[in-house]
């Protein structure tokens, strides 16, 4: 049996993990011009300030984009097929990878409206994955 | 001051491609280089500049293009080794143009090899730990996730991707290296009724995984004059980088990332797309293809679908395209087959699938780091001329 993949927290990004861990999901916000960034940086992207307060997030958000997985290239996926990935654009303004749960594959929809719930993979990692929500 | 006709490429070579198991990827290079430097009639003393792409699975290796060199034993006064995934073929011939322009070299070989085998590595944690936990692992899940987008937005269909894929399998069976030319041709019914890899793409909307290897030698116009074959002119070229897809890209590029490279190349080159004959459009997935007629100018915003309708990337229709099959049906080099194609066309070599008259082709290529994240995008582009 193959484990499924787990993040392995960096320098960077140990922040958000521990967050998540917490189940918070908390992203970089810049002390200076306010953009919220993602992946974790040092600098921001908009006006490069290096201060920046990891902020805790509505969790909301909608789909900007889904795929439905029907051959992968890591066995620890294999049982879950077929199974979907979307980027969910959050309210914030950052883009995110996920699952949606708790909804069949062909409910999703671009600009389906979705919620964070987290999911505890290990001692140290929850997933942040995201569910339909009603508005 | 513009690089426009100033260098050339003299030299084109392939070595056999497909699935070749027992050949590594230094032997694949080093014969691609032989084959492009034989190609242009000169010698391994003629050469004094190489630059090879670093074999992906190889892992960290300081000097490969030095150590390529060394092998052939190049007396080289510029190597260096690049990366911008399937943009760096075209990569390597600008930046052996402007490494001959500044004074460092003369003769350049730039070349490709790649062995898959043996498959089956797991790819590693680092920098995909905001996408593999999820399950989106290796290439196409980006490109899905760009499909769906632009069936979303604009209504693109699966039938109008199949188009492409049915056309480049056409040219590929009347290009006796292609890997495909053996499968035959197929249907866009065939394609329809391949297997969904990741939805919304199909199988036959995936390019191969090929064994081989390419090069090209880069020179200046004047040393090509007394060469084996007329040389092909640079007459333009560009690069852009984005990350399209991921907040805030999309409101910064509306997902044309690429715009930036085609509108380099044909300002530098001085004509319109009208003037193009023939085009080696990077075609790691059916997608990319219409993505890059929308990006590069050649159809409106939204109507890369019904602009490949009908035939019009055929080797009749208005814009002949992937003429030896491209990634999808030639063999997957990382786009230097794509180069390679582009100069046996304009030196009218191309046999049964020889575009009549073709003078101007553009080449581009695309990677970079889609599978990282964030998912990273280089375009290259090439107008060429006979």
């Amino acid at each position: 049996m193959f484990e499924k993949p787990v993040p392995l927290p960096t320098e960077d990004s140990a922040p958000f993990w521990k967050a998540c861990r917490e189940h918070e999901l908390r992203m970089q916000r810049c002390n200076n011009c306010g953009h919220v960034r993602f992946p974790p940086s040092v600098l921001c992207p908009k006006c490069t300030s290096l201060e920046a307060t990891w902020d805790k997030l509505s969790g909301r958000g909608e789909i900007f984009t889904f795929i439905i997985v029907h051959q992968t290239y890591h066995p620890a996926f294999d049982e879950d097929m077929p199974y979907n990935v979307a980027m969910v654009r959050l309210e914030e303004g950052p883009g995110f990878h996920s699952n949606i749960v708790e909804c069949k594959n062909e409910d999703l929809y671009c600009g389906m409206p979705v919620e964070l719930v987290f999911e505890d993979r290990t001692e140290e990692i929850s997933l942040p994955k995201f569910r339909p929500r009603s508005s | 001051m513009s690089l426009k006709d100033k260098y050339v490429i003299a030299g084109v070579g392939l070595t056999k491609i497909g699935k070749i198991p027992g050949v590594s990827n230094m032997s694949f290079t080093l014969e691609a280089m032989k084959i492009a430097i034989e190609d242009a009639g000169l010698t391994r003393d003629d050469v004094d500049g190489a630059l090879v792409i670093n074999p992906v699975r190889l892992g960290e290796q300081h000097g490969w293009g030095a150590r390529v060199a060394a092998l052939m034993e190049l007396s080289t006064t510029f190597t260096n080794t690049m990366d911008i995934g399937g943009a760096t073929p075209i990569a390597m011939i600008q930046t052996a143009a402007m490494a001959i322009d500044a004074g460092m070299c003369n003769v350049v070989v730039c070349a490709f090899g790649n062995q898959n085998n043996p498959q089956g590595v797991h790819m590693t944690l680092p920098n995909l730990e905001f996408t593999m936990p999820y399950g989106d692992i290796g290439a196409i899940p980006f490109q899905a996730h760009i499909a769906r987008n632009h069936m979303h937005k604009y209504g693109l269909t699966s039938r109008q991707l199949g188009e492409i894929a049915v056309t480049f399998r056409k040219h590929a069976c009347l290009t006796p290296h292609a890997q495909m030319r053996p499968k035959g041709p197929f249907t866009i019914e065939d394609h329809q009724n391949s297997r969904m890899v990741i939805e919304p793409l199909h199988l036959l909307d995936v390019c191969v995984n090929t064994d081989g290897g390419g090069a090209v030698v880069v020179t200046s116009a004047e040393r090509a004059k007394d060469l084996k074959h007329p040389p092909v002119y640079i007459m333009g070229m560009g690069q852009s980088h984005s990350s399209e897809m991921v907040p805030p890209w999309p409101e910064k590029t509306e997902h044309r990332g690429g715009t930036k490279a085609s509108e380099m190349a044909f300002h530098m080159a001085g004509v319109t797309h009208k003037d193009i004959d023939v085009a080696q459009l990077y075609d790691g997935f059916t997608i990319l293809v219409i993505n890059e007629l929308e990006n590069f100018g050649f159809c409106k915003l939204g109507e890369g679908g019904s602009f490949v309708e009908g035939g019009r990337l055929g080797l009749d229709g208005e814009l002949p395209s992937n003429t030896a099959g491209g990634l999808m049906s030639e063999g997957h080099l990382m786009g230097m087959g794509h180069v390679v194609e582009a100069v046996r066309q304009l030196r009218g070599q191309c046999g049964e699938r020889q575009v009549k008259d073709a003078e101007i082709c553009f080449v581009n290529g695309y990677g970079g780091a889609p599978h990282e994240y964030p998912p990273t995008l280089s375009y290259s582009t090439l107008i060429l001329r006979r």
